[in-house]
């Protein structure tokens, strides 16, 4: 796996199988600033801070898209849009959110956009969507049957599991990110991670989720 | 094994699992899973669950990403903004889908046009051809109950039949009748006109009608907006002047605090007519123009066949009065009958001069407005009331708004919702395909 976790929030009882370490990992065990003083920093008029930045974010912020968007020439346009319109927002960046959560909106926001258009252009233009195509450094096989997968889901429940299991963040940030309540993200999360465990062919957990999974959409 | 009988939720096992739970929590939580091999292996299906999805890797960011990110910071430092990535080849030039659709959607305007355009010109000459039905009608009814002919039904009929009588196949003939733009050379031969008329009134009547030139009084109703309403008024005097015009009646408003303004009633020769309108277009800008012909030949030539018959009673009771003689009465009524006809006469004499006048003379009625300049101080009106003036005004306005929007929407409403009948369905399908896609992506 290419992305670290920029900002440590994994917690200790996290069992989720940590990515492979990368050259960034070794932060880590250097004292460094945070993102979000690096981000008032940027705002200052520190261009380094923004470097340092695109830095932590470039490989985790692509893996967010590569994984919503079939194609990689569009997952690498929009996180080049993401980050100009981060570039574009720091004057008004207010350190008390988390970088990593406003990072994100932005990327759900553009990702969003880019969605409704793509729709558009295939109902009215008649334009097909491109077909999925195999991320290099990636087994095509698993690739297609995780893409085939997450892609049987409720688009709400894929999008939960995806920023819990790959963004890593937690059940708070992804209430706050898709505007829900922290219980809707909690049996949300249960539900997909079960279907999920079904459509991947192994058998179902024999224990079920007792809570009502609430409809609540921003 | 039902959920209600453990006490702890899948959600908070799984919350467990993923550090989600404080503490005092997360011990009690820990310790039951340590004791329930059920909800042990829920999370452990949970946990491979993960390590399961965590194989599904994609590649780092490319290089290229770095670069483009590195230009847009660049610019961002320079105080330039950063512009948006290049789009993507669905909205390039090349994509012979969006001209295809844009191609067919100015088509389809075209069209519209077209048809539109059409269809105006078949009202129109739908509507010109029930005028024409109902003036021929109109026309063959008056030859019937009238001993003179009908005026021409239009401008080439009567240029043909003028010519003819007259012989002047070469000089121009006015237009018969209506609110064309009048013929100005023509018409000053009206005493022609009115000899015509009474040659023909003493002479017996014809077996044919015969057509005689049209007798039209023309008038002309113009506003101009001028710069400066003195050297404009002068300028008009000059013009009646030369064109041997007169100002029958002349009203001018210098109130403060408003447009000055002169109104007028002006007389100018119907031969002249032309000339004097294209001057006075030229002392500002025409805001309203309009021009009307009103024919009188009928009504003149009735004036002088009654005029005439009336003379000839008058001869006749005179040469009854010198020749015979009877009782003192008789003398008496004859002359009482002899001014009753001369009272006629006068009447009819001065109705002749006065329809004769408005042939010769066209009426022009001519408002010149000057542009309003707003000037400081001089203020007439105390500020209290201005304040109700213009709360009344304001008043005016937004009732005047409301009924405007109100007529417009009973005057729209009709065609959008015949047009929405028509979009309806086409939408709605449009919109559940967008959905549905809308859900795959």
């Amino acid at each position: 796996m290419d992305e670290t976790v920029p900002a440590g929030r994994i917690t200790t009882g996290d069992t989720i199988p940590v990515n492979e370490a990368t050259p960034e990992a070794t932060w880590q065990s250097e004292p460094r600033e945070s993102d979000e003083e690096l981000m008032v920093a940027f705002a200052a008029g520190k261009t380094d801070a923004f470097t340092t930045l695109f830095t932590r974010y470039k490989n985790p912020l692509f893996g967010f898209f590569r994984r919503r968007v079939a194609d990689a020439a569009q997952a690498e346009e929009l996180t080049q849009e993401t980050f100009i319109a981060v570039l574009r927002s720091a004057p008004r960046y207010q350190p008390s959110a988390l970088f990593r959560t406003f990072l994100y909106a932005i990327a759900l926001r553009i990702l969003h956009a880019h969605r409704r258009k793509a729709a558009f252009r295939a109902t009215f233009l008649g334009e097909r969507p491109v077909d999925l195509e195999p991320a290099n450094h990636s087994d095509p096989v698993v690739e297609l049957i995780m893409r085939d997968a997450v892609g049987r889901l409720d688009r709400i429940d894929r999008e939960v599991l995806l920023l819990r299991e790959f963004e890593k963040l937690s059940y708070a940030e992804i209430a706050e990110l898709l505007k829900l309540p922290l219980n809707t993200v909690r049996s949300r999360l249960f539900r997909a991670r079960t279907a999920l465990h079904d459509l991947l062919g192994a058998p179902a957990p024999s224990r079920t989720s007792n809570a009502p999974a609430t409809e609540v959409r921003a | 094994m039902i959920a209600a009988t453990h006490p702890v939720s899948p959600e908070e096992v799984m919350a467990l699992a993923d550090g989600e739970l404080s503490g005092a929590e997360a011990s009690s939580v820990a310790a039951y899973i340590a004791e329930c091999a059920e909800c042990a292996s829920l999370a452990a299906q949970l946990s491979a669950t993960s390590a399961t999805f965590a194989k599904w890797t994609v590649s780092e960011a490319p290089a290229r990403l770095e670069e483009a990110v590195r230009s847009a910071a660049d610019q961002n430092a320079h105080g330039r903004k950063p512009g948006r990535p290049a789009h993507n080849a669905s909205l390039s030039i090349r994509n012979w889908k969006l001209w295809a659709i844009g191609g067919s959607g100015a088509l389809a305007g075209v069209l519209i046009l077209v048809a539109f355009e059409v269809s105006m010109r078949y009202y129109d000459d739908h509507a010109v051809t029930h005028h024409q039905i109902a003036a021929s009608v109109q026309q063959d009814s008056g030859a019937e109950n009238s001993a003179l002919p009908a005026p021409p039904p239009a401008a080439a009929p009567a240029r043909e039949s003028f010519a003819d009588v007259v012989g002047q196949s070469d000089k121009k003939v006015a237009p018969a009748q209506g609110l064309a733009m009048p013929d100005l050379a023509a018409p000053s031969s009206r005493a022609q006109k009115s000899e015509a008329l009474e040659a023909r009134s003493t002479a017996p009547p014809p077996r044919i009608a015969e057509p005689i030139a049209p007798m039209i009084a023309h008038s002309v109703s113009l506003t101009v907006q001028v710069r400066d309403r003195t050297a404009s008024r002068t300028t008009l005097e000059a013009l009646l002047t030369r064109h041997r015009g007169y100002a029958a009646q002349l009203t001018v408003n210098t109130a403060e605090g408003s447009q000055r303004s002169l109104q007028g009633s002006l007389r100018v020769p119907d031969a002249d007519l032309a000339a004097a309108i294209a001057e006075m277009r030229a002392l500002g800008r025409v805001e309203t123009e309009t021009q009307s012909g009103e024919e009188v030949t009928q009504q003149h030539a009735d004036l002088v066949a009654r005029l005439q018959n009336s003379r000839e009673a008058e001869r006749r009771l005179r040469e009854l009065l010198s020749q015979h003689t009877g009782r003192i009465e008789d003398v008496l009524q004859v002359e009482e009958e002899i001014s009753r006809v001369r009272g006629e006469i006068e009447q009819m004499e001065a109705d002749q001069k006065v329809l004769e006048h408005r042939v010769d003379f066209a009426t022009i009625d001519l408002q010149l407005t000057e542009e309003y300049r707003e000037r400081l101080g001089g203020q007439s009106a105390s500020v209290p009331m201005q304040i109700r003036n213009a709360l009344v005004a304001g008043l005016r306005h937004g009732a005047s708004t409301l009924l405007g929007m109100l007529l417009f929407l009973e005057e729209a409403l009709p065609t959008a919702l015949i047009w929405l009948a028509i979009l309806a369905v086409p939408g709605l399908l449009l919109w559940r395909r967008y959905r549905r896609i809308r859900a795959k992506i």
